[in-house]
C-alpha cells in the first residue's frame, strides 16, 4: 500500500516508458488496456456532444472535429420543436413520480423481508426472484395495454406512470433486501427496547443507514424511467403527450429543426442530467453497490 | 438472517399470542403499496396475456372474443416468421453473450489491480458512465454511429482508414448480415462498466492472501485466475449469464429503433413480429399475438431452466 502511494505521488498517471520507480512494462500493459477501454466509452459520446455544437456544413463532412463551431442549436430546438418543452415535462414528472413511488414501494418492502416477522416471506421472495427471468416487461405489454385502456388511461401521463413503477420494482426490492441485511438485527432490537414501533425504526434508525442504497434505487429508477421506450411508444400516440425518448428515437436527421446536430442538442439535454446526477453522487452510488446493491 | 425479533420475554397469555400475530400481519402493511404494482401491473397482466392467448381476440373488432383453444398455438409454430423470429433471436444472443460476459470480466481483473485509489476510482467512473444512460438513448445514439451518411464508424473506415470506398463501406443496420453484430457490440458496450462492477465487487471479497499464497508456490497469472479467482466468481457469472440470456431474448426496443417493421431485416425477430401483430397490423390480432409471446417466453423458460441444471450439477 505504501508503495502504491508512493507510486501514485510523482504523477505516475502519464505513464511514461521511463522505467524508474517500479513503473514496469506490466504497468504500462495494464494502464494502457484500460484508458483504451475508456477511451471506447467516451468517444461516441464526445462525437454526439460535438456533432451538437457542430455548424450544419460540418455536420455532413464525418470530420470527428467541427470546423465551424455553432452554439445556437440548443437554444433553436426550444422555439422549433413546437412540442419540446411539453415532452421534457412529461418526462421529468414521469420519471419523478416513478422515483419515488419505486422507491418507497422498494424501502417499505425491504425492511419488512428483512428486520419484520412476516408469515409468507419465502413466497414473495421467490415470486419477485421469479420474475427476474420472465420476460416481463415484454409479454404483459398487450394486456397492460387492455388495463389502461379501460381505465382510460392511454395518452395520459399517469398510464405511463403506474406500469413504470413496476419496471424496476422487484430489483429494486431485491437491492433493498440486500442493503437492510447489512444491518444487524440487533439495532431492531435496541430501537424496541427503546419503545420504537416498527414505523419508527424504519423511519428514524434505518433510513440514515440504508442511504447508499437508496441512492443506487433512485440512480437505477431514473435512468430506467427517464429513458423508457417500449411503454411510451406503446400507450401513447399523441406527440404532446409522449416523453422526450420517444420522439428523438423518431427523429431521424431530417430538415430544419430535426437537422442533426439540433437532434443532436436534444440528445445531449436528455443524457446530461443522468450523468451529472452520477458525478455527484458516484461515491454514495459505489458504496451502495458494493455494499449489498450488487449481491442480489 | 432468520433470527426473530421478539427476544425479550414476557408472560405468554392467550391475549399476548393474538396481539403477537395482529402485529405480524400487520407487517404486512409494508408490503401493500410493492404488491399494488407487482400484481396490478405485473401478475395480472401476465395472466391476463395468457387467457386472451387462448382466443380469437381482434383489438379492431367490435364484438366479444370467442375461445379458440390452442388454435393460435397451432398456427404459431406453423408460422415461419415465428420460428424464424426465434432463430434470430437466438443468433443475436449467441453473439451477444460472450462479449458481454468476457470483456468486463477481463477489464475487472484490471481494474482491481490498479493499486493508485484515485486512478481506479477514475476506471471506474468512466466505464459506468453508459450505466446511467438509458438504454433507448444508447440505441438511438449507436443508430446514429451507424448511420452511413453522418456516421463517425463509416467515416473512420472510408475516409481515414481507406479500408473501403463510399460505395462498398459497410451497411451496418441495413439488410445485411452486420445488423445483429453491430447491435452486439453497442449491447457490449451499454452493459461494460455496470457487469465490470459486477465483478468487482464478486473479486473484492476474495482475500489477497490467497493471491499471495498462490505467488509464493510459483502459480502464473492464467494458473491464478483458473484456481483462485475463477471458482470464488462462479456464483456471479452464471447469475449474469442466466439474467443476460434472458434479456438478449427478449431484446425489442433495440430492433424497434434500429430496425423499424421492415420483415427482411435481421432486427425482425419474435419480439417485433409480436408487437407488429398486436398494434399495429390489420385489426391487431391481438389473441395471436399473446399466443407468440408465450411461445417466446416458454422457449426461454426451458433454457433458463437447462442452464440453472448445468449449474447446479457442476458445484
Amino acid at each position: 500500500m505504501d508503495f502504491a502511494k508512493s507510486l501514485a505521488r510523482p504523477q505516475a498517471v502519464a505513464v511514461t516508458s521511463r522505467p524508474r520507480r517500479g513503473i514496469s512494462l506490466r504497468d504500462i500493459l495494464l494502464h494502457g488496456t484500460l484508458i483504451f477501454f475508456c477511451a471506447i466509452v467516451i468517444l461516441p459520446l464526445a462525437w454526439v456532444f460535438l456533432l451538437s455544437i457542430k455548424s450544419i456544413g460540418d455536420a455532413y463532412t464525418g470530420s470527428f472535429w467541427p470546423e465551424h463551431f455553432d452554439f445556437s442549436h440548443y437554444g433553436y430546438v426550444f422555439g422549433h420543436i413546437p412540442t419540446l418543452v411539453q415532452n421534457m415535462l412529461n418526462s421529468i414528472v414521469v420519471t419523478l413520480s416513478t422515483v419515488v413511488l419505486t422507491s418507497t414501494c422498494a424501502v417499505l418492502a425491504g425492511f419488512a423481508l428483512v428486520h419484520l416477522r412476516l408469515p409468507g416471506r419465502a413466497l414473495v421472495v421467490s415470486l419477485l426472484v421469479g420474475s427476474l427471468f420472465f420476460p416481463t416487461r415484454l409479454i404483459s405489454l398487450i394486456a397492460i395495454f387492455e388495463i389502461q385502456n379501460q381505465l382510460h388511461l392511454i395518452n395520459t401521463i399517469i398510464g405511463l406512470i403506474l406500469p413504470y413503477v413496476t419496471l424496476n420494482l422487484a430489483i429494486s426490492i431485491l437491492i433493498m433486501r440486500g442493503i437492510f441485511e447489512q444491518i444487524s438485527p440487533e439495532i431492531v432490537d435496541a430501537a424496541r427496547i427503546d419503545g420504537c414501533g416498527s414505523w419508527r425504526t424504519l423511519r428514524s434508525v434505518m433510513l440514515p443507514l440504508v442511504i447508499n442504497g437508496i441512492i443506487v434505487l433512485v440512480i437505477v429508477n431514473f435512468v430506467t424511467a427517464w429513458g423508457e421506450y417500449l411503454l411510451a411508444f406503446t400507450l401513447t400516440n399523441d406527440q404532446a403527450v409522449r416523453t422526450v425518448p420517444v420522439v428523438l428515437a423518431s427523429a431521424f436527421g431530417g430538415m430544419g429543426e430535426w437537422d442533426w446536430p439540433r437532434i443532436a442538442a436534444v440528445y445531449i439535454m436528455v443524457i446530461v442530467p443522468g450523468i451529472v446526477a452520477f458525478a455527484v453522487a458516484q461515491r454514495w452510488y459505489m458504496r451502495g453497490l458494493l455494499e449489498g446493491a450488487l449481491k442480489v | 438472517m432468520a433470527t426473530l425479533r421478539t427476544s425479550t420475554a414476557q408472560p405468554a397469555g392467550a391475549l399476548h399470542i393474538g396481539w403477537q400475530a395482529l402485529r405480524h400481519s400487520i407487517n404486512w402493511l409494508y408490503l401493500v403499496p410493492a404488491l399494488v404494482f407487482f400484481i396490478g401491473y405485473q401478475v395480472y397482466p401476465i395472466i391476463q396475456v395468457f387467457l386472451i392467448s387462448f382466443t380469437d381476440y381482434h383489438y379492431l373488432r367490435p364484438g366479444p372474443a370467442a375461445w379458440v383453444g390452442l388454435q393460435n398455438y397451432v398456427n404459431a409454430l406453423g408460422d415461419p416468421l415465428v420460428g424464424q423470429g426465434l432463430l434470430r433471436a437466438a443468433a443475436f444472443t449467441v453473439m451477444f453473450l460472450p462479449g458481454t460476459i468476457f470483456v468486463p470480466l477481463f477489464l475487472a481483473i484490471l481494474v482491481d489491480r490498479v493499486k493508485n485509489k484515485r486512478l481506479s476510482v477514475l476506471y471506474r467512473m468512466i466505464l459506468l458512465i453508459p450505466a446511467v444512460i438509458p438504454g433507448p438513448m444508447i440505441f438511438i445514439l449507436w443508430k446514429w454511429m451507424y448511420d452511413f451518411e453522418i456516421g463517425p464508424i463509416n467515416h473512420l473506415l472510408v475516409d481515414v482508414l481507406h479500408l473501403f470506398t463510399f460505395r462498398t463501406a459497410p451497411q451496418w443496420l441495413g439488410n445485411s448480415a452486420l445488423a445483429l453484430p453491430a447491435i452486439a457490440v453497442m449491447e457490449v458496450w451499454w452493459g461494460l462498466g455496470y457487469h465490470t462492477m459486477f465483478f468487482l465487487a464478486g473479486l473484492a471479497s476474495i482475500p489477497h492472501e490467497l493471491f499471495d499464497a498462490a505467488k509464493v508456490d510459483g502459480a502464473n497469472e492464467w494458473k491464478m485466475f483458473w484456481h483462485v479467482t475463477r471458482p470464488r466468481l462462479q456464483p456471479v457469472l452464471l447469475i449474469l449469464v442466466v439474467l443476460r440470456f434472458g434479456s438478449a431474448m427478449a431484446v425489442i426496443d433495440e430492433y424497434l429503433i434500429m430496425g423499424g417493421f421492415n420483415r427482411a431485416l435481421p432486427t425482425y425477430t419474435w419480439t417485433v413480429y409480436m408487437w407488429h401483430l398486436g398494434f399495429q397490423l390489420g385489426d391487431w390480432f391481438q389473441g395471436y399475438a399473446a399466443a407468440i409471446g408465450w411461445i417466446g417466453a416458454a422457449a426461454m423458460l426451458v433454457v433458463v431452466v437447462f442452464l440453472f441444471r448445468i449449474f447446479r450439477n457442476r458445484d
